[in-house]
């Protein structure tokens, strides 16, 4: 069998050959990609460790309980193993172009490349969509100044501490200014009630009423981290994917022209490949910090 | 040694290629596998969300078998979609060997960090009186 | 089935063909964009010997005013404007120049500059390859350094002045720009260089360790390499590990400083005003920085133990002994720097129980540390020494790494740092230890491959003043900061004058500032010499001026790029044969003769 050759003769130094019997091309990207899991490593264990130090950490499933078209639903976990399952199915049509190029089938290649590529955008498209979901939401929360007011997951405010306790709603429910009043009522009446078009015409007292009356749940603001890791992680997340598909992108550019039937090999699909499966690799460890656990 | 030798062949640097796997059957298998441990990830977090669990050890200890399950999917992404499981087993030490300086990593700044949060429970208090009841520094004025 | 053999001709090998004949090079080509190991070696001596002088002289500016606290120079106001009022060096100015004296030599010199040179002129030349694995991206890494350079020398003569965090840049003085005048733009420009830096530190590392794995010749097995290629694989090793995370540290802090974050910042007062900044640590900063902090003092002393080490070797005519120790006990030393980054930190509240992991790992240190120290020793012990300068800055090292060494044992110890932390103890120490030993190692290196770089030797004679008073002048400025440091001298003041109970150093503060200055001299002393050597030095006559073992003198004295001539020699026996079977020294091309001896 082929590999008991390939030990003898990897024994002893020869010269003239790599002791691992990989180009200096791969072996320099491990070595940038073992590099690049420290990077991903100290974003993630600061993270642990800023979360290590709360006694109060935002509980994932509050937030991440949205499906896009799914109004109203609480929908732990779904967005995000959609999410999952593309960046595995991609990571698969990765391996199959690998596949593909070692048996020097230039079509099946380029087959193979195109999904990868297309599976790398719709998980960029899922990102952004999540994004801007947390950005644009709408949450009640008890602000510094011990007011109410309806604001969005940045990364300078987390409206999802610990559920306010009634009285204590009722409490900051007086000390909130009127232009915030009413955007607290209008957010409740999203149902259509034919009262939210005139919301900013009520006087304090009737809009405390309507809230009060309306079952209104609000949180204290939770740790900021939280946004900031999020968002920073989940970012440099998809920069680097969407790094792999530029990457891919050049791959399958430089496959269709015939560059790596010229050069007899297709390493450098397997290279990029390497870059790919990194990033869904890395996806492994941020889906288990931020939603899983 | 020959003088005409052409030297560029002389350093050539040889890779024996990894034979062509007869079939993608290996690879099917790994995405089984991997989307089996996503399902029951999934399914484990989702009784956190629920609260299927009696008690906070529960808690811990579910979340604890996730990490153990996502660092198989680790392995198998690593092993058989990056191919490292059909390299020199010396490259793949060189890989794995580095990162087990994670290990303390880890533990040193998670401990700390949960030390962070014990001294600020024991001592922190209201910090906004403190602060301001303190003067400027005074590290001129001792004894 | 079969292995298919895949040959690859690798980029690096193409240009061979050419290199003897025709393809005239311009001078871009040659000296700028220039793609061969040699020329970007060079490259990064010169911009580290240019960032060495900056440095230093700013070490002097600011011992101007510890020395002198009470008077005036009025040329400082000719010279630094603002910055030196009325010929007094501003406080603020002040804690910029030590900030950047620090960024600039452990970085830009003795990261750069030392391994930068080193590991591009050695690597190819000892392990017998033709060029880098990739000199594109060995070329890319010196020109990120030079923007990272050029973006740090920018930082200098902006409005509010550079960074002056001090060169660990802890927040919160780093991460809020009302904190100081360095903490505005100069503390902006400080972590985009830095982030260069990284990119230039993370291509070089990988160009290093890949090129030693599988561009060595036939022969040349792991172990038969000479020990400066073991220092220097170790060294690509640390920084391609460590780096990174410095980098996700800086973008964090970046966020902190221009997005608001809270990553670093909580329950920040200013003027009896809360930030709104919440729930962040500094402390998680200062891990992040000192896990890359700490590796970052070995990246800097292994190519200067590696170096001397061969140095010895040859200038004593013994083999080194025990080489596989030595190279045992640097990989030991690689792994621990990972490990015990938080003896930095014993002050900032850590854990005591977790403290006493960092204590024990700390302390483990001093074993391989100790096991290299007798191994130098040894290998001196009775050769036949040639007291060459090169010879003379290794001992230098050797003597500067127990000194400072010994004092580490103190530090380590948490107990012992929690008096001595943040005093002069300190400063002393990491001087001696991994700022002048690794300028030791750095000059013994350019001593030693001087000949090799430019067909000329250095001048002897400004050599061995070079030598005697920088050794002795660097005692006489660190030795007494010891002292210091037990009384409770803090680092980082702008004056003294006003402590009674500092004030007895007053003299003694004097003194550490005139020896500065005299070796400060000195060593522009020494850039005379070398600038004045390439091009009117005595030239070298032989390939081999020290009688070496390695590979590099088996080529002409000045190698075109491909470095060897013909075909690249093959290797048969380790770097140390010296003094074997009466011979004075075997080139480990040399066959092995059916006689020999074994060692």
């Amino acid at each position: 069998m082929s590999t008991a050759v390939m030990h003898k003769e990897t024994k002893w130094w020869g010269g003239g050959r790599s002791p691992f019997n990989a180009s200096y091309g791969k072996v320099m990207m491990w070595y940038f990609l073992m590099s690049d899991a420290f990077t991903f490593g100290a974003f993630l264990i600061s993270y642990g460790t800023i979360r290590f130090s709360q006694n109060f950490w935002t509980d994932p499933n509050k937030v991440f309980n949205s499906f896009p078209g799914l109004h109203g639903m609480d929908l732990p976990l779904a967005f995000v193993s959609l999410m999952t399952f593309i960046l595995i199915a991609s990571s698969v049509t990765m391996v199959l172009a690998v596949h593909e190029g070692h048996k020097m089938n230039k079509k099946g290649v380029e087959k193979y490349m195109i999904l990868t590529i297309i599976g790398g955008f719709a998980f960029l498209a899922c990102q952004a969509w999540e994004w801007t979901h947390l950005l644009t939401g709408e949450h009640i929360a008890l602000l510094a100044n011990g007011t109410l007011d309806v604001v969005p997951t940045t990364v300078t405010l987390n409206p999802w501490g610990d559920q306010l306790s009634h009285d204590a709603m009722i409490a900051a429910l007086q000390t909130t200014p009127h232009d915030q009043l009413a955007a607290i009522a209008s957010t409740l009446h999203h149902g259509g009630d034919a009262a939210a078009h005139n919301v900013a015409d009520l006087s304090n007292a009737e809009l405390i009423n309507t809230i009060t009356k309306s079952g209104l749940h609000a949180n204290h603001t939770g740790p900021i981290a939280f946004g900031g890791y999020f968002f920073g992680i989940t970012g440099f997340h998809g920069f680097h994917v969407f790094s792999g598909v530029v990457i891919n992108v050049v791959m399958w550019i430089k496959t269709r022209l015939g560059h790596f039937d010229e050069r007899g090999h297709y390493e450098m699909i397997e290279k990029a490949g390497l870059y790919w499966h990194f990033v869904d690799l890395v996806w492994v460890f941020v889906f288990l910090c931020f939603y899983l656990i | 040694m020959s003088e005409h030798h052409d030297h560029t062949v002389s350093s050539p640097e040889i890779t024996f290629g990894h034979p062509p796997a007869e079939s993608t059957k290996r690879i099917w298998v790994v995405l089984g596998i991997l989307s089996i441990i996503t399902v029951i990830e999934l399914i484990l977090g989702l009784g956190i969300a629920r609260h299927w669990y009696p008690n906070d050890t529960w808690v811990l200890f579910v979340k604890g078998t996730v990490c153990i399950l996502s660092l198989a999917k680790a392995y198998y992404i690593v092993s058989e979609f990056m191919h490292l499981g059909s390299e020199i087993r010396n490259f793949i030490m060189t890989i794995v060997v580095p990162l087990l300086l994670f290990v303390w990593f880890i533990a040193a700044f998670l401990w700390d960090g949960n030390s962070w949060k014990n001294l600020r429970n024991k001592y922190g208090g209201e910090p906004a009186k403190q602060e301001q009841a303190a003067p400027a520094h005074q590290k001129g004025a001792k004894d | 089935m079969s292995t298919s053999a895949v040959l690859h001709n690798a980029d690096v090998h193409t240009h061979d063909a050419h290199h003897e004949h025709h393809h005239h090079e311009t001078f871009i080509s040659k000296y700028v964009f220039s793609q061969d190991h040699k020329m970007i070696s060079k490259q990064f001596l010169i911009t580290g010997i240019i960032w060495a002088i900056i440095g230093g002289l700013f070490s002097v500016l600011f011992r101007l005013q510890l020395g002198y606290p009470d008077t005036t120079f009025p040329f400082l106001e000719d010279l630094l404007g603002h910055w030196a009022k009325g010929g007094k060096l501003q406080p603020e100015f002040y804690y910029a120049l030590v900030t950047m004296h620090g960024t600039i030599l452990v970085f830009f010199v003795l990261t750069a500059g030392l391994s930068g040179t080193f590991a591009n002129f050695l690597i190819p030349l000892q392990i017998g390859a033709r060029d880098m694995a990739s000199p594109m991206l060995n070329m890319l890494s010196y020109w990120f350094f030079f923007l990272a350079s050029i973006i740090m020398f920018a930082s200098l003569f902006v409005q509010t002045g550079p960074a002056s965090g001090g060169w660990t840049i802890y927040p919160p003085l780093s991460a809020l720009g009302d904190a100081s005048s360095g903490s505005k733009i100069g503390m902006d420009l400080w972590l985009v260089s830095m982030a260069m830096f990284i990119v230039s530190s993370l291509l070089g590392g990988l160009n290093y360790i890949s090129t030693i794995l599988n561009l060595r010749t036939k022969g040349m097995s792991m172990t038969r390499m000479p020990l400066t290629i073991w220092g220097l694989f170790f060294t690509a090793v640390l920084g391609v590990l460590s780096f990174p995370v410095l980098l996700s540290g800086a973008i964090l802090l970046l966020f902190d400083r221009n997005l608001g974050t809270s990553f670093y910042l909580s329950d920040i007062y200013i003027n009896g005003k809360i930030l709104p900044n919440e729930g962040g640590s500094a402390i998680l900063f200062q891990h992040l920085f000192w896990f890359l902090g700490h590796p970052e003092v070995y990246i800097i002393l292994l190519p200067a133990m590696s170096m001397s080490s061969e140095i010895i070797s040859v200038n004593s005519r013994k083999p080194i002994f025990g080489y596989m120790a030595m190279v045992g006990s640097m990989f030991a030393i690689a792994i621990l720097a990972f490990l015990v980054w938080a003896h930095h930190m014993f002050v900032t509240g850590l854990n005591p129980f977790l403290g006493a992991f960092f204590v024990l790992l700390t302390l483990l240190i001093a074993v391989p540390s100790a096991i290299k120290v007798f191994n130098w020793l040894t290998t001196i012990w009775r050769g036949s020494l040639r007291f060459t300068p090169a010879m003379l800055f290794a001992i230098g090292f050797v003597s500067m790494f127990i000194s400072g060494g010994l004092t580490g044992i103190f530090l380590g110890n948490s107990a012992l740092d929690i008096h001595l932390h943040d005093t002069y103890f300190v400063v002393a120490h990491f001087h001696i230890v991994m700022g002048v030993a690794s300028f030791f190692g750095m000059f013994a290196g350019v001593y030693h491959w001087f000949p090799k770089m430019y067909g000329r030797y250095l001048n002897n004679t400004m050599a061995y003043i070079h030598f005697w008073v920088t050794m002795v002048g660097a005692y006489l400025i660190f030795w007494p900061m010891h002292y210091q440091g037990f009384a409770g001298v803090p680092r980082r003041y702008y004056d003294f004058s006003m402590w009674e109970s500092f004030n007895q150093f007053g003299g003694l503060n004097e003194f550490i500032s005139f020896v500065a200055m005299i070796v400060f001299a000195v060593q522009l002393l020494f850039v005379f010499n070398f600038f004045y050597s390439i091009f009117k030095g005595r030239k070298v006559t032989t390939t081999n001026p020290w009688g070496a073992n390695t590979l590099e003198w088996t080529t002409p004295i000045r190698p075109g790029h491909g470095n060897w001539p013909g075909e690249i020699p093959e290797v048969h026996r380790g770097a140390y044969d010296y003094g074997k079977d009466g011979r004075e020294f075997i080139l480990q091309t040399e066959p092995v003769g059916e006689n020999e001896s074994h060692h």
